[in-house]
């Protein structure tokens, strides 16, 4: 693999640490002006490796490793750089709190207004975003095990107290962000004849069956999610639709919004005076739906249960984000896979119900197929149908093809990318919103890591390593140049020459796609090889073969001819056990090992049969 | 400053380490001086390149001056005094650097008050003199060590700034050992608030220096094999996870020493012209001391 995932986590870790901290301050920012969302993504892409990855760790200075305190030697020494991440990490929490202690999830300077001319209100900046409250559940966690970790190192009484600070602080905030998902997940239900209707089954309807059959067919499959969303949502957003489900005609479909649902009911469990009102639409969008589903799984990782993270009131919210998780997730894997014939999924572009399409939407529909087919029933037929949906999407993105003269794909993806439209229900409140993403290469790359750690076949793993490194190359050329920045991301233009324009501040959300999917890969590569049955019954029958043969040598009692025969005897007898102890794990080693002892007897051997000729 | 060198075992690197923080601390402009305060071998004449005191003096050192049998112990001008070319003359910009050596044939003493009240008077002159002055113990939990927490305790030098070294080598063995020294059962930080010290006040006031280390990924193991650098790496790894959880890992280390060629063969100290004139001893040693010497007087933050 091409893909270094210490290396290159170092190399970003830098440069974070040389672009965010000047003159003894932390810089927020980059491309966009500072703002919850960024904010927390420029964080994260110091934290979420500290907290996943052992040697990044940073919670215990005294265990630090050198190469992580030489990348971030802009911050200080072993001892500075935690107390300086305490004091970031409060100084976001104090800039997203409200004076009455209200948690802040707005996307500020992240929305952008569709008509140039008008930009957002002051009142739609303020708007609280499903982004957000996804960034903050993985920071909150991450903060909360840091601080923890952090307080048995720490002596200094300040310092502990800090750290308490912090780590209840933290804590409010993740719950707030719980909440706000609570209050941002929908069931969007229509009729079969609707122009909604309309749009879903032209997606599923792959085989081209009667309508009637499609909708009969389609309802059966999700005939447990709507149980589910009927029976089981009973907080927050999305209730009341529920009961509609039973219609034998409707369609729907679940997931997040972009932000509060208008006329989102409040949740127990957090001061209902600070959950603020929402004016989002009532209808999921993938994108979002993604963003939520990844922030979502952190709350029940192994590790948050064993360290347990979360309060019993959080955990209540957590099984309560879990059936909306579980739901969706559901339902999206039903629709990428439905029918007969080709997927859904595999007709590429993915077509929303409100009508646009884009490889970036299809691009999100496989990570949430793909979360699913982990979770219940993947086969490797599955999973190489996916490998290869990935590598088309790759292609179509214009990442490991060339681009045609004035190709579409390079601004719809990649510069300025794909560009959300945020519908807003009931009265306008400024003018059109646009959430922008362009971390299209690097949702892919995190996309094969994951197919990658599923995978089981050697075939498909080594083509799943193949398309990683293409993307890795891609996303590579893609790297700032420049000064603080270096190593830090997005510069298309440097891949794609027709894209003109060039930044000079570094986008936060294409870099923390690129560390989580170096995250994943760094879990890929700490895992055992991947073991190939073919080789393993080879090296099996060979080592008995070798067994045998040096069990002939020693009948002839090679082991006392001297010290030289000694010593070859030995050293093909360790290396004969060893092959035995790594047989299983690394059948390749063995091979290796087994076919070195094979040798060195068959020269003993030929030795003696050439002394037999003039017999 | 006063500054105190101990370690748990013999042989680690003590002597011949404080030897050259103090002078590089000297080069550095500080004036500063050394107490061969290890009572059973006295030997940092040798290393200063005094001929006369190799062994101890004769002349009536610190052993005698504590035991009250003369009002004033020897002192060396090392710059004036070395027999080594390149340590003759003090050079321009470096402070004072002097050597207060013990006797010959001395040993190890009971303490009582009076040599208490001797060794106070010695250390609040000495102290007023310069600005480091530095005392190498014997080994272990040794009759210096218990004069050296007793000293301290005094009223006359509780304003006196007071720092305690605790070296040993990157081993196992030493790491568990210097921990025992220093925060064990009967070790400093125990022994010390018997005799009134504050016990956070003192722990705050102890560092630890790795002597001889080998560093898996130098220039200098170039010639080792991979399979013994990748040993050498895992066993680091593993040194490093038993001091952190000892409490003697990285937040309370002052530095570390790595294993010279020169110091190897003979204790010495090194000067520019054993690494640039005549390259027979390492840069990365000389570095390591200068860092140390400076990081003496830092300011040692407990976090
Ligand atoms: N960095 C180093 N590299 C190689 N050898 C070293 C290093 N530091 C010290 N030594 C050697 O280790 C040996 C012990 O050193 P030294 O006499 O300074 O130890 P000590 O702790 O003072 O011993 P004692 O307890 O006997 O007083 C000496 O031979 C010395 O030259
Ligand atoms: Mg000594």
């Amino acid at each position: 693999m091409r893909v270094r995932p210490r290396l290159h986590l170092l190399e970003i870790w830098r440069g974070v640490a040389t672009t965010s901290y000047n003159d003894n301050k932390w810089t927020w920012g980059g491309r966009f002006e500072s703002n919850s969302v960024s904010d927390a993504q420029q964080l994260l892409c110091l934290m979420f490796p500290a907290t996943e990855i052992s040697s990044f760790g940073l919670g215990n200075p005294d265990r630090t490793e050198e190469a992580t305190l030489e990348a971030l030697a802009n911050l200080g020494g072993a001892q500075k750089i935690p107390l300086l991440i305490v004091q970031v990490l409060h100084e976001y929490l104090d800039r997203y709190t409200a004076d009455d202690g209200t948690p802040l999830f707005s996307g500020g300077s992240h929305f952008l207004s569709r008509d140039p001319d008008s930009p957002p209100t002051q009142a739609q900046l303020e708007l609280d975003v499903v982004e957000s409250f996804a960034a903050s559940v993985t920071l909150m966690l991450a903060t909360i095990s840091f601080a923890r970790s952090l307080q048995r190192s720490v002596k200094r009484e300040e310092h502990l107290s800090s750290l308490r600070q912090l780590e209840e602080r933290a804590g409010r905030r993740l719950t707030a962000a719980m909440v706000g998902l609570l209050r941002s997940f929908t069931i969007n239900t229509f009729e079969e004849t609707s122009r909604m209707g309309q749009a879903l089954l032209r997606s599923v309807n792959q085989a081209g069956l009667p309508e009637r059959r499609v909708v009969h067919d389609l309802r059966h499959e999700l005939r447990d999610v709507i149980a589910g969303l009927r029976d089981e949502i009973q907080i927050g957003s999305g209730q009341s639709k529920g009961g509609d489900l039973d219609s034998p005609n409707l369609l729907f479909e679940c997931g997040w919004s972009w932000g509060v649902i208008r006329d989102a009911e409040r949740v127990p469990f957090f001061d209902l005076s600070q959950q603020r009102d929402g004016v989002a639409s009532d209808e999921p969008y993938l994108y979002f739906t993604m963003v939520a589903l990844d922030a979502i799984a952190d709350l029940f990782t192994e590790r948050t249960r064993r360290a347990s993270l979360l309060d019993e009131d959080q955990q209540r919210l957590a099984r309560a984000l879990q059936i909306r998780w579980d739901l969706t997730q559901e339902y999206w894997a039903v629709l990428a896979d439905f029918g007969p014939a080709q997927w859904p999924l595999e007709d590429i572009p993915w077509r929303a119900t409100d009508e646009i399409e884009s490889d970036y939407l299809s691009v999100l529909v496989a990570g949430v197929a793909m979360r699913n087919l982990v979770e219940v029933r993947a086969d490797d037929l599955d999973l190489s149908r996916m490998g290869t949906l990935l590598s088309e999407l790759a292609n179509r993105g214009r990442i490991t093809r060339r681009p045609t003269e004035d190709d579409q794909a390079l601004q719809k993806l990649h510069d300025p990318g794909f560009q959300l439209p945020l519908v807003v229900s009931g009265e306008a409140i400024g003018p059109h919103l646009i959430w922008p993403v362009q971390d299209y290469a690097a949702v892919l790359l995190k996309r094969s890591a994951r197919l990658a750690t599923m995978l089981k076949d050697t075939d498909l793993y080594s083509d799943v390593l193949t398309l990683m490194n293409s993307l890795w190359d891609h996303l590579d050329l893609r790297r700032m140049k420049d000064g603080n920045t270096k190593t830090l991301w997005d510069q298309p233009s440097l891949a794609y020459s027709t894209l003109t324009r060039t930044y000079d501040q570094p986008s936060w959300q294409m870099t923390v796609r690129v560390v989580e999917s170096l995250v994943l890969a760094a879990g890929l590569v700490a895992n055992e090889p991947l073991r190939s049955d073919t080789l393993y019954n080879l090296t099996r029958d060979m080592i008995s073969e070798a067994e045998h043969l040096l069990d002939q040598e020693f009948l002839i009692g090679a082991d006392n001819a001297g010290p030289s025969m000694r010593r070859t005897i030995q050293s093909v007898n360790a290396n004969l056990q060893r092959a035995k102890t790594i047989l299983s794990k690394r059948p390749a080693s063995a091979h290796a090992l087994v076919s070195s002892v094979l040798l060195e007897l068959d020269t003993l051997a030929a030795a003696r049969e050439d002394s037999t000729w003039a017999r | 400053m006063l500054v105190f060198a101990t370690s748990d075992k013999g042989g680690t690197g003590r002597t011949v380490t404080s030897s050259n923080i103090v002078y590089r601390r000297a080069l550095q402009g500080s004036d500063v001086c050394y107490l061969d305060f290890d009572f059973g071998a006295p030997t940092a004449g040798a290393i200063f390149g005094i001929h006369t005191v190799q062994r101890g003096t004769k002349d009536g050192g610190l052993h005698r001056y504590i035991q009250g049998a003369i009002d004033e112990p020897q002192r060396i001008d090392v710059w004036a005094e070395s027999e080594r070319t390149s340590l003759c003359g003090r050079p321009s910009g470096a402070g004072e650097l002097v050597l207060l050596p013990g006797d010959e044939g001395g040993s190890e003493f009971v303490v009582d008050d009076e040599s208490v009240d001797r060794c106070v008077d010695l250390l609040v002159q000495l102290n007023d003199s310069y600005d480091i002055v530095l005392m190498d113990l014997s080994a272990g939990r040794s009759f210096a060590t218990e004069l050296a927490l007793r000293v301290t305790a005094r009223d006359e030098l509780r304003s006196i700034p007071t720092r305690w070294l605790v070296f040993h080598r990157w081993t196992r063995q030493h790491v568990i050992a210097a921990h025992g020294l220093a925060l064990g059962v009967g070790g400093i930080l125990d022994l010390g608030k018997g005799f009134g010290h504050d016990h956070d006040e003192l722990q705050s006031a102890i560092r630890f220096v790795r002597t001889v280390v080998v560093n898996p990924s130098s220039e200098q193991l170039a010639g080792l094999r991979a399979a013994q650098i990748t040993w050498l790496r895992q066993m680091d790894r593993d040194l490093n996870q038993l001091a952190g959880n000892l409490g003697i890992g990285r937040l309370v280390t002052l530095g570390s020493v790595p294993l010279d060629p020169v110091l190897q063969w003979r204790e010495q100290l090194i000067t520019d012209s054993d690494t640039m004139l005549r390259e027979i001893a390492n840069p990365a040693t000389v570095e390591s001391f200068e860092a140390l010497a400076k990081g003496l007087t830092d300011d040692w933050i407990t976090i």
